[in-house]
């Protein structure tokens, strides 16, 4: 029985959400109040829910056994349906984060379809308004989840401990306790559609968010439980790169991608807490009545705006600093060269983590707060761009006079600068207060954040993908495809987006299901392109699940790269290494003449009877 | 100038000076994109190696005067971009809203409508923004209910329409003109407001003092509160 646990966990859920449910009807009875309401329900039973899924997915067995001195039971499957289980292996988990969230990067992008197909002309199409703002909703939100997890959760979970020289991460059962908190999520946003919806977007501004439908508590219990998996993730990073690295990983030998998962774990086990409560206290509102966003009980709209962007922004360093960390070593490898000014890289990580928690009012310009927070806030986020500006000199300062090599990650990795340098650039404009009085919520918005976020990350997710493809499944991807999918990507990306700035400088304000008659052109232009971007995942999908299946069996180390991770078996075993690996220098020593990063370990050598007494 | 403008229409005093920012931002993001561009087109074609390349590159790690430039331009240009036009774009909108104004305009966001309350004429207008040419006004905004935001292309200006909180921003129309000729003359709610949010707009008509006080004395006279 293959999927025993999931059953488990579905019925445990179902049994903990009847519990939860019927004890807030109870208490809602016994007060003398309607026991029926659907949303303190839905709450208390989703909580409840929670809890039973978590111990019959493997909780109980791995883990609560041990609260109460049992012995914790050893799953003994190797097979392929570890993937469909409670697993504590980081590679396991790495590759269900990737999975998941690749589906739901596919969801969020038909969501994205339908609405360019919705903004093709001014008048309704498709859609009506109500079913637009829903649909652009989730599409947020499962995209911003997309944005967050698959880098941090993929890529770091598979490659952080093999790129340290690490057995595992520090926790392994919070691990997969981060990965099996998901599901519910997926679950509550896809249930979203039946309970109404939910219309004010993945922001949730109040009082809409108070007032709308029953869909909205949904919405915010999912982002809720996200944010608990984020929490979760980013402290077992911290823990497990501070102390889980092999014998002569010193912090400046550390690869640029581990450095950047370290960034943005330390921004995401803190920050991440304030949105919590943030949408903690919007479902208080809903269900409890409170007030601290009800300006007629002396509550303040305004002071959830706050909240919610002291974390959503620091979020998009969550997203955009892995995206670095992706491109850079990318880079390093294909031009064989050394990753240029790497100490600089290092400094600038950790100052954008430092000045990300600085600059949230600028998503606050034109909201009606204390006019003397301007000048402090534009200059802090345009500080900004000289860390970032770094990060540019690092790129191109690698790639001078490297012998590159034009593989598929590193066109994407190359596509990454070209995209980000618009992204960044467009940034200015809404930084800049008396541009972003006109800016802010229109479509300008909306490209700029598309081209860091999409044409930025989504490209960097690209090249680590194509790049780290072999070593995970243990298969080549075929080259061609790649190539042609890159290419594809490129323009029709450009295309898709480059225009919404036009719109957004036209008049277009974001987040409507119509607009003015004069902006047909441009959102027609922009849907067509949209379509044909939306083709080229397609060509990615079918690649990846052919080669998956059938593509050549992958070398251990087919790209000659240096770090850790190709100094072992595709994949890797379920140990990583062998024994031990003993680092001996920098990752990124390339035509230095006798340099080594890594030698094995030798097994039951001095290194690993140490290792195993400590 | 006029082909500069990358905007549609620019209407108000404050429009002026956000145009001229945006200018500015653009003139200087022009080199910059140029820069990177150009590097990323010289490098790849001059250092690409048909396949895998045989040996390694320089052992390059760092170059301190390269790193010192780049360091001190993108640290200029960033100090450049907050005091000019930043600061300075900042400081003039500023000048503009300390000035008194000739008429007050109380605006009220509901879903999914706009009331607009002239108080010192005493009338009330859900239909139509209507405003004299020249004359300074202060516009008192809130809401009812959910958050809105007031803009008004032409005007260049926005500011959010929240519930117990009265926002106030500063217009000084400078050229007539009304919705039927240009949708930049529309007042748009720019703050998701739920279903009709995009169909929350109210035309705007600039007009000469004369024609303002005609279509005042037609108007609905305003409750006295
Ligand atoms: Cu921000
Ligand atoms: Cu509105």
């Amino acid at each position: 029985m293959a999927l025993l646990p999931l059953v488990r966990g579905l019925s445990l859920g179902a049994v903990g959400f009847l519990l939860g449910g019927g004890l807030a009807a109870g208490i809602r009875g016994l007060m003398g109040l309607d026991p029926w309401s659907a949303e303190p329900v839905i709450v208390v039973g989703y909580v409840f829910g929670l809890i039973g899924w978590l111990l019959g997915v493997g909780l109980w067995g791995t883990w609560a056994r041990e609260w109460l001195g049992l012995a914790p039971k050893k799953d003994h499957v190797h097979d392929w349906r570890r993937y469909f289980r409670f697993c504590t292996d980081h590679k396991v988990i790495g590759v269900q984060y990737l999975v998941t969230f690749m589906v739901i990067m596919l969801l969020g992008g038909l969501l994205a379809v339908l609405m360019r197909v919705e903004l093709m002309q001014p008048g309704k199409t498709l859609m009506g308004p109500g079913q637009f703002n829903n649909a652009m909703s989730l599409h947020g939100i499962l995209m911003v989840a997309v944005a967050v997890a698959t880098i941090m959760g993929g890529f770091a979970n598979f490659l952080v401990p093999l790129l340290i020289g690490a057995e595992d991460v520090a926790f392994p059962r919070l691990n997969a306790l981060s990965y099996w908190i998901i599901p519910p999520v997926a679950v509550l946003l896809l249930a979203t559609p039946l309970m109404g919806g939910f219309d004010a977007g993945w922001t949730a501004y109040p009082p809409l968010s108070v007032i709308n439908a029953p869909g909205q508590t949904l919405y915010l219990l999912a982002f809720l439980t996200f944010g608990i998996s984020s929490i979760v993730g980013g402290m077992n990073f911290l823990a497990t790169i501070i102390t889980l690295r092999a014998p002569g990983m010193s912090w400046s030998r550390l690869p640029i991608f581990v450095w950047s998962i370290f960034a943005a774990a330390l921004i995401s086990l803190t920050a991440t807490q304030f949105v919590a409560y943030g949408l903690l206290m919007i479902i208080l509102e809903r269900v409890a009545g409170t007030s601290f966003f009800n300006s007629a009980q002396g509550g303040a709209p305004l002071l959830y705006q706050h909240i919610f962007w002291f974390y959503s922004h620091p979020a998009v360093y969550i997203m955009i600093l892995p995206a670095f960390g992706v491109v850079l070593e990318v880079l390093a490898h294909f031009s064989r060269k050394p990753l240029f000014a790497y100490k600089w890289v290092v400094g600038a990580f950790l100052s954008i983590v430092v000045l990300s928690f600085f600059v949230w009012a600028h998503h606050l310009f034109t909201s009606g707060m204390a006019d003397y927070l301007h000048l402090p806030f534009m200059v802090t986020t345009e500080l900004i761009s000289i860390p970032t500006g770094v990060v540019f000199l690092a790129g191109l300062g690698t790639i001078w006079l490297g012998r590159l090599w034009l593989t598929t990650p590193m066109l994407f990795a190359l596509g990454f600068l070209f995209n980000f340098l618009i992204g960044g650039i467009t940034g200015i404009f809404l930084a800049d207060v008396p541009t972003d009085i006109q800016l802010q919520d229109t479509y300008f918005v909306v490209a700029h954040f598309h081209y860091t976020i999409m044409g930025g990350e989504v490209f960097a997710i690209m090249a680590g993908g194509y790049y780290w493809f072999p070593k995970i499944t243990g298969r080549m991807y075929n080259d061609r495809l790649g190539k042609l999918h890159f290419w594809w990507m490129l323009v029709t990306y450009n295309l898709t987006f480059l225009p919404m700035f036009w719109a957004g400088v036209q008049g277009m304000n974001r987040r409507v299901a119509d607009f003015p008659p004069e902006l047909a052109g441009v959102n027609l232009f922009a849907s067509i392109a949209s379509f044909f971007l939306a083709a080229s995942f397609v060509v990615l999908v079918y690649n990846l699940v052919v080669s998956w299946k059938r593509g050549p069996v992958a070398a251990a180390n087919p790209w000659r790269a240096r770090t850790l991770e190709w100094q072992t078996t595709s994949p890797p075993p379920l140990e990583n290494f062998p024994a031990e690996p003993q680092v001996m220098g920098s990752p990124y020593d390339y035509g230095v003449p006798g340099s080594v990063h890594s030698r094995p370990g030798i097994a039951g050598g001095a290194q690993e009877v140490k290792h195993a007494q400590g | 100038m006029t082909k500069w403008d990358l905007f549609p229409l620019a209407a108000a005093e404050e429009a002026r000076v956000v145009d001229d920012a945006f200018r500015v931002l653009m003139i200087m993001s022009v080199p910059v994109f140029t820069f990177v561009l150009a590097a990323l087109l010289y490098a790849i074609p001059r250092f690409r190696k048909g396949g895998e390349p045989a040996g390694d590159g320089p052992a390059i790690h760092t170059h301190g005067p390269t790193v010192a430039t780049w360091f001190l331009a993108t640290t200029a240009l960033t100090l450049l971009v907050i005091v000019f036009p930043g600061t300075t774009g900042l400081l003039e909108l500023r000048h503009h809203a300390a000035r008194e104004p000739d008429l007050v305009v109380k605006v009220e966001g509901t879903r999914f409508f706009w009331k607009m309350t002239y108080p010192q004429q005493g009338v009330l207008s859900v239909t139509e923004l209507v405003l004299p040419v020249g004359k300074r006004v202060r516009f008192e905004v809130t809401a009812t209910d959910v958050v809105h935001s007031f803009w008004i292309p032409a005007f260049r200006t926005k500011i959010d329409a929240v519930p117990g909180l009265v926002t106030t921003t500063h217009v000084t129309p400078d050229k007539t003109g009304s919705f039927q000729e240009d949708s930049f003359f529309r007042l748009q709610c720019a703050e998701l407001c739920g279903v009709a949010h995009s169909l929350m707009q109210t035309p705007v008509r600039v007009v000469e003092q004369s024609e303002f006080e005609s279509w005042v004395a037609k108007q609905v006279p305003a409750p006295s509160s």
